[in-house]
């Protein structure tokens, strides 16, 4: 899928967070979006998502403007901490799967979804009985079922361990090689492990940069 | 000896009959559309509506008193519409208070206070609002276990079709819409069936109590569940517990039947609490034991 933003500008109330804002990406590209807490990311990703609504600036998904677009299954999510879901209430993991795959083909690929993630035994597990890594695995599990295009992890990596963190890695890698595009959101500086295609660092500042593996493409913009 | 005639009368009388029918089919309602509503941590929701549902049915008493009855002579009607407004008044003021939903609540919630209020004083019926406030599953008729029937059978036929959706829009909304769910359409389809259900529920346990009825059974089953099925299962066990029981209270006792109901409710609520606590105390003693 390709995306295409163009000088996006996003505030809450008089406080303006992002400031013309402009990228795009081809099919199967991988972006790393880099800056520490409060510079923007999470803000950008919900306007990226639909969740805020864009008063300035444009964003396109194959040439459809964001307010037209209706595909939202071509998208895979994972949010930041899981926090939107609520996780206190009885759910194993087998119901959640369940619940989210709303098609009735979807069996086969949940069980390969799930071997290949390594967590086949905790299906009968109540999901509020896992640990961080477990938990993220699941939810990445979740995202993949509906066969995104896209896939969306915001701070993927912020409550779990080295190990759970390098398998992360290596499962993100293996889905960017599968064609799957990718926009991975972290806020440590911990990126050269990763094999991105395109980067773009947002500063807290109002400032970004923007660039395709070495090569700014633009940033700077106050 | 109590309790073998209470049973005796349970299957003579007619009134005691059509109650326990009653209770048994609401007795899964209640948790069924209580859990949804514990999952959206919404919990005080039925007792919003059940306030607007309260406005309707005073507004059917003011007509009638003018002597427009049409279909107003049967105040569920009118009950239900207003719920169903209501429901979807908390919806509209739950979405400019994103982070401050149960804003929605109150406003909902005074507003309906004031306007039953309003009508009731208006239609000189007061001294019908006891009934209206705490219920009674006791005087329930053949017509209302009809309505009971009717609302059972939308709701499974509603949950045999959309469940996965109605669950999947419950447990995340964000998310939702990456599984090709309109979220809009399934809050929407939820909040009227909920409205529905609540102003069923009024008959026969008052606007004070309808929230237990929905969610006690529900907390209690979160206790003791493992997964969504199990809780709801146990949940809706304990429901019916309350119920059978609850009657028997009110028979032995003479006491209103709404307020048994929730009683056990609540004994049963805390008899799981102490029994949980005990289990995970001696799970620690013994896990010290071995280190």
């Amino acid at each position: 899928m390709q995306i295409n933003i163009n000088n996006l500008s996003f505030a809450y109330g008089t406080k303006t967070i992002i400031t013309n804002l402009s990228l795009s990406l081809n099919s199967g590209d991988y972006l790393v979006v880099r800056g520490k807490n409060g510079s923007g990311k999470s803000t950008f990703i919900k306007c990226l998502l639909g969740f805020n609504q864009v008063k300035s600036g444009m964003i396109f998904f194959d040439k459809v403007d964001i307010t037209e677009f209706k595909s939202w299954t071509k998208f895979g999510y994972v949010s930041q901490n899981f926090d939107d879901f609520n996780y206190e209430f009885p759910l194993t993991v087998g119901e959640l799967l369940q619940i989210s795959s709303l098609k009735k083909t979807d069996e086969s690929t949940r069980l390969k979804l799930l071997e290949k993630m390594g967590i086949f035994d905790i299906i009968n597990q109540n999901i509020n009985s896992l640990s961080g890594g477990q938990l993220q695995r699941v939810f990445i599990v979740r995202a993949m079922l509906n066969n995104p295009e896209v896939l969306i992890l915001d701070e993927p990596t912020a409550s779990i361990d080295k190990q759970n963190k390098e398998f992360f890695y290596d499962t993100v890698e293996e889905l960017h090689q599968l064609g799957i595009t990718i926009v991975l959101i972290t806020h440590t500086d911990d990126i050269e492990r990763l094999n991105y295609t395109h980067l773009l660092s947002m500063y807290g500042d109002l400032t970004t940069t923007f660039e395709e593996r070495g090569v700014e493409i633009s940033g700077g913009v106050l | 000896m109590m309790f073998l005639s209470f049973i005796t009368d349970l299957f003579q009388q007619e009134f005691m009959l059509r109650a326990l029918i009653a209770g048994v089919m609401l007795g899964v309602l209640a948790p069924l559309l209580g859990s949804f509503v514990v999952v959206r941590r919404l919990s005080f929701i039925a007792d919003t509506l059940g306030h607007f549902s309260l406005v309707g049915i005073s507004v059917s008493l003011f007509l009638s008193s003018l002597g427009i009855t049409m279909f107003f002579d049967k105040p569920l009607y009118l009950g239900i519409m207003f719920s169903i407004v209501g429901g979807l008044l908390i919806e509209l003021f739950r979405r400019s208070y994103t982070n401050f939903q149960e804003i929605s609540m109150v406003i909902v919630i005074s507003l309906g206070a004031a306007l039953s209020a309003i009508f009731f004083s208006l239609s000189k019926k007061t001294g019908s609002l006891y009934n209206y406030l705490f219920g009674s599953i006791l005087t329930v008729t053949d017509y209302y276990i009809y309505i009971i029937l009717i609302t059972a059978l939308i709701v499974a036929l509603l949950f045999i079709f959309f469940g996965k959706q109605i669950l999947a829009v419950s447990f995340d909304e964000s998310s939702a819409k990456f599984l090709g769910i309109n979220v809009n359409l399934f809050q929407i389809v939820f909040i009227v069936m909920l409205s529905i259900v609540v102003s069923v529920l009024l008959e026969s346990a008052g606007v004070l109590l309808i929230s237990s009825m929905m969610v006690i059974p529900v907390a209690a089953g979160m206790k003791l569940g493992w997964s969504y099925k199990s809780t709801l299962i146990i949940s809706i066990i304990f429901s019916e517990c309350s119920v059978f029981f609850g009657l028997w209270l009110a028979y032995t006792l003479n006491i209103p039947s709404g307020a048994a109901i929730v009683s056990i409710n609540i004994i049963i609520l805390l008899v799981v609490a102490i029994i949980q606590r005990i289990i995970l105390k001696k799970r620690i003693a013994k896990m010290d034991k071995i280190q």
